[in-house]
């Protein structure tokens, strides 16, 4: 399902049912993808990391950037960083849903010479902006890229989007105390919050609560929203934009696993195989979800 | 009374100046020591592409970085320990993996710093980028080289380090010498033994030649100002027709200039080479002389290793 490529950073037409239905298909067929692609491939994956943020590069990719998919170096379009690299299968599922490379790369992730690397590179993937990884890095270059638009009253925006895990790392609050001085609003970035580092529950361990008063009291202009809902991360994407002289971040919150009923909300180790049941029972969990956006909900 | 000296910062100053009057994309990136990084000048002049980020060193590659990806030419400054390991994943990750067209600079390198002590001492940066694939690595011998590599930083896409010495080194160039990315330079031809060298401490090189000439030694003496790309087939032509070689610089023996040229003579000409640099073991406080004669980076040290040379000939 392609969704119609809107202009671009438009507040998402609140009750335009027919656009939003748009975008939970196409989460829909990205969730779908990445099952398929660990089962078919028989690899392990970052499951809980990409499907806590399938709906943010949803919108992100097919509603919001201003992109060129058949133009990758469009020196106008937006920019987006995966800071946190390793939900990078996520990444790649909505860069080929724009059409960035074909389907069929898919057959090489993580192969010799494919152009899907374990984590972002930008010189292999068209539509990949920096090459990340290395946690609490992208969101620097992120700011970086930000003052380079602003240098250049430049038309494109940078977003980013890092994970609250991701906020253990110094580099991360030194950035942000750096973007903030530099009131860099050239920058939008998205925090994965869903409440779950490698290892287990952040809370209680490396707890980074309370995380938007952390934000705001390094300068960031906040923003919160239930980041699997598309009104509210369409809302949130708005508000950051009008934004003058602060960069913004928006807390996403959001249930890692989402969309797994076996591993949904549950810490599981990071990087896993799916069980051949809990897989055909996602996909099937997706099935249904697909037949209600196109069918309206069933009956009883 | 010596050759003429000029200073390296001095160098930097100016042609930093320079390069962002020819190159509108030139920015310059501070780490709240402006001053001892002498960009005051690129900042006074243009304000609007100078910005200090503070005590903040790992945010230097990724700020640059991401300025890179969006079309600027980055120089971020800081002390060379702390432009290069404080943030070495970045440069790994951010710089050199996202081939971004950063430009490094070290200053104060090794232990030009002197009295500082070994926190603000470098004994390990030409090692530890040397391993980094793609970055071009520079050390410069005196002031006219300094400036033609800040002007080819500029001018040639990729990332590099400028591995900048604190103050003063006699001129070694003239005015007609041309700074290439990876080549080396022949300072003075000599049949028995081979001098390579890189940083200030070319000037010892020289020195130690002088000398050795009086009693009958001929020394090739040869600069060698990119540490990587080094140019292989140049130093075995530097080399082949002496008895071995010796390497001087101010940085760790291992992994540097020392190693570099040990790789090449142990692959492709199988002769002795005797490393003359910092032993593999932290620096101290003193000036910076002091230091370099304590530690065996000395004339006497280069002269004594050319007659060890000749001996086992």
């Amino acid at each position: 399902m392609q969704v119609e490529r809107a202009p671009g950073r438009a507040l998402l037409p609140h009750r335009d049912e027919k656009i939003r239905t748009g975008l939970e298909l196409a989460a829909v067929d990205q969730r779908r993808k990445l099952l398929e692609l660990g089962r078919d491939l028989g690899v392990r994956l970052h499951y809980g990391a990409m499907f806590s943020c399938i709906e943010i590069l949803t919108i992100l990719y097919l509603y919001w950037m201003r992109l060129r998919p058949s133009e990758p170096d469009w020196p106008e379009r937006d920019r987006f960083i995966l800071s946190k690299g390793h939900a990078a299968p996520a990444l790649y599922a909505v860069l080929a849903a724009c059409g960035f490379f074909p389907e069929s790369e898919f057959r090489r992730f993580r192969k010799l010479s494919g152009i899907l690397q374990g984590h972002p590179d930008r010189t292999k993937t068209p539509g990949v902006d920096c090459s990340t990884g290395s946690l609490g890095q992208g969101f620097a270059v992120a700011c970086g890229m930000g003052l380079a638009a602003r240098m250049d009253g430049a038309a494109y925006r940078v977003f980013t989007l890092l994970s609250d895990g991701e906020c253990n790392e110094g580099s991360i609050w030194e950035a942000a105390l750096i973007a903030a001085n530099l009131e860099l609003d050239t920058v939008t970035a998205l925090l994965d919050r869903n409440r779950m580092s490698s290892y287990g529950p952040m809370e209680g361990r490396n707890d980074v609560e309370p995380l938007a008063e952390k934000w705001a009291a390094f300068g960031w202009k906040v923003l919160e929203c239930d980041g699997h809902d598309f009104f509210a991360l369409s809302t949130a994407l708005s508000a950051a934009q009008e934004c003058r002289s602060k960069p913004s971040i928006i807390v996403c919150h959001t249930i890692k696993n989402r969309g797994i009923p076996a591993a949904e909300g549950r810490h599981m180790p990071s990087n896993y195989a799916l069980e051949e049941r809990n897989c055909r029972e996602a996909l099937e969990r997706l099935d249904m979800r697909e037949r209600e956006l196109t069918d309206g909900p069933a009956d009883g | 009374m010596g050759p003429p000296t000029a200073d390296f910062g001095a160098a930097f100053a100016d042609a930093l100046l320079e390069v962002g009057k020819a190159c509108e994309q030139v920015v310059v990136l501070d780490a709240d020591i402006a001053d001892s990084c002498r960009t005051e000048a690129f900042r006074k002049a243009f304000p609007k592409r100078a910005f200090d980020l503070g005590v903040a060193e790992q945010s230097l590659p990724t700020f640059a970085a991401g300025l890179a990806l969006a079309g600027k030419v980055p120089f971020y400054n800081s002390f060379a320990p702390f432009a290069v390991l404080r943030g070495l994943d970045m440069i790994r990750q951010s710089v050199a993996y996202n081939r971004a067209n950063v430009k490094i600079v070290g200053h104060a390198a090794g232990q030009s710093m002197g009295y500082t002590g070994p926190s603000h001492h470098t004994v390990e940066d030409i090692a530890a980028l040397r391993a980094l694939p793609g970055i071009v690595i520079l050390a410069p011998c005196d002031a006219e080289e300094t400036r033609q590599m800040v002007w080819a930083m500029a001018e040639v896409e990729g990332a590099m380090y400028l591995r900048l010495p604190r103050g003063a080194a006699p001129n070694v160039h003239g005015p007609d010498f041309r700074f290439e990315i990876g080549r080396t330079y022949c300072l003075r031809r000599g049949g028995d033994v081979t001098i390579f060298a890189c940083g200030d401490v070319v000037a010892l090189a020289l020195e130690a030649a002088s000398r050795l000439d009086s009693e009958g030694l001929q020394c090739q003496v040869v600069d060698v100002p990119t540490l990587k790309p080094l140019a292989a087939e140049e130093v075995i032509r530097e080399g082949e027709h002496t008895r071995g070689a010796i390497t001087v610089e101010d940085h760790n023996v291992l992994g540097g200039l020392g190693g570099a040229v040990a790789e090449i003579y142990a692959e492709r000409l199988r002769k002795p080479v005797l490393r003359i640099g910092i032993p593999d073991r932290f620096t101290e406080s003193d000036e910076a002389p002091v230091l370099r004669e304590a530690c065996g980076l000395s004339v006497r040290s280069i002269v004594e290793a050319a007659r060890r040379l000749r001996g086992r000939a």
